[in-house]
């Protein structure tokens, strides 16, 4: 029977099945497994490069995510359908990245001191023929306060509106757009800057 | 001054993902929740075992609690309804008496 429904999951493809059939299953003990995998098909690819982004070393994005996942599980009971699921994904997966930066921080750092180590990392992660460009621009993504790397990440990157930002972030709409407006300006100074 | 147009820049990372990462990281994440359930059953199994003896435990303090009678050793005649010693003997055989006269003797009476 299970199987059956893995096997109809599949050749619907996970993309098919709404977030609403994912929150239900999510809740029922007896089909959260595939709940689970169904959010990874879903949403995974976007949650990884939405940690990756935060915290620039594959390895770091790894363990990011598997938590953010277990957390997901442990946690479904706190879901409410007040928010679309993958908001409550997003912010999973942001606190985990920021949990990790302050892990990584210590106690004589904030988060917002890391961006150098952050910066030295995106030029260790980069593939071979990267885009300098591209490269330039994580650097300077890497070395904005963490507020500001997540409003910028999720507008540039993941296309979220500020509603949704809000959702994820907590801040009101107006900080946001504060936000991504002074990150947006010391990225384009660091580009152009760094550009040869 | 030159100026940036951020929107006409890709969106491509440039960063490499693992081939196979997310199907290995969902078989990890899956196996691990199901760990997770086992012992969650468990702890439930032992919790309910350990409700259902120290029920056990309280329902037998109740039904037999400690000095009861029940616990005592059973009630013998007493001794007034006893039949008296001269009945006792009178019954007695022959052989009876001999045998007790022996047993009296060999005890000192």
């Amino acid at each position: 029977m299970k199987r059956d429904l893995n096997d109809s999951m599949q050749s619907q493809g996970s993309l098919s099945v709404s977030d609403e059939s994912i929150a239900r299953m999510l809740c029922d003990d007896s089909h959260v497994e595939q709940a689970v995998r169904l959010i990874m098909q879903k949403y995974g690819e976007q949650l990884y490069w939405h940690i990756r982004r935060m915290v620039v070393a594959h390895d770091d994005a790894e363990d990011c995510l598997q938590e953010t996942m277990i957390n997901v599980y442990k946690y479904r009971s706190t879901y409410s359908n007040e928010f679309p699921l993958s908001s409550w994904l997003y912010k999973i997966a942001t606190n985990e990245s920021l949990k990790l930066l302050k892990n990584r921080a210590g106690f004589t750092l904030s988060v917002d001191d890391l961006g150098d180590s952050l910066k030295e990392s995106v030029r260790e992660e980069v593939s071979p023929n990267a885009d300098e460009t591209l490269v330039l621009l994580q650097e300077a993504i890497a070395l904005l306060p963490a507020k500001q790397k997540m409003v910028f990440n999720l507008r540039y990157y993941d296309d979220k509106s500020y509603e949704e930002i809000h959702q994820i972030v907590g801040d009101s709409v107006n900080t946001l757009k504060t936000n991504y407006h002074y990150a947006v300006q010391k990225i384009k100074d660091y580009i152009l800057e760094h550009q040869l | 001054m030159k100026e940036l147009d951020l929107e006409s820049l890709s969106r491509e990372m440039p960063y490499r993902m693992p081939e196979h990462f997310l199907d290995d990281m969902t078989e990890r994440v899956v196996s691990q929740i199901g760990k997770q359930r086992k012992q969650r059953r468990e702890r439930k199994f032992i919790a309910m075992f350990a409700g259902a003896a120290s029920a056990a435990a309280v329902a037998l303090l109740l039904l037999h609690p400690f000095g009861s009678s029940r616990f005592d050793i059973p009630d013998y005649e007493s001794i007034s309804q006893c039949a008296s010693i001269d009945e006792v003997f009178q019954t007695m055989s022959a052989e009876e008496l001999g045998v007790y006269s022996m047993m009296s003797n060999y005890y000192g009476n």
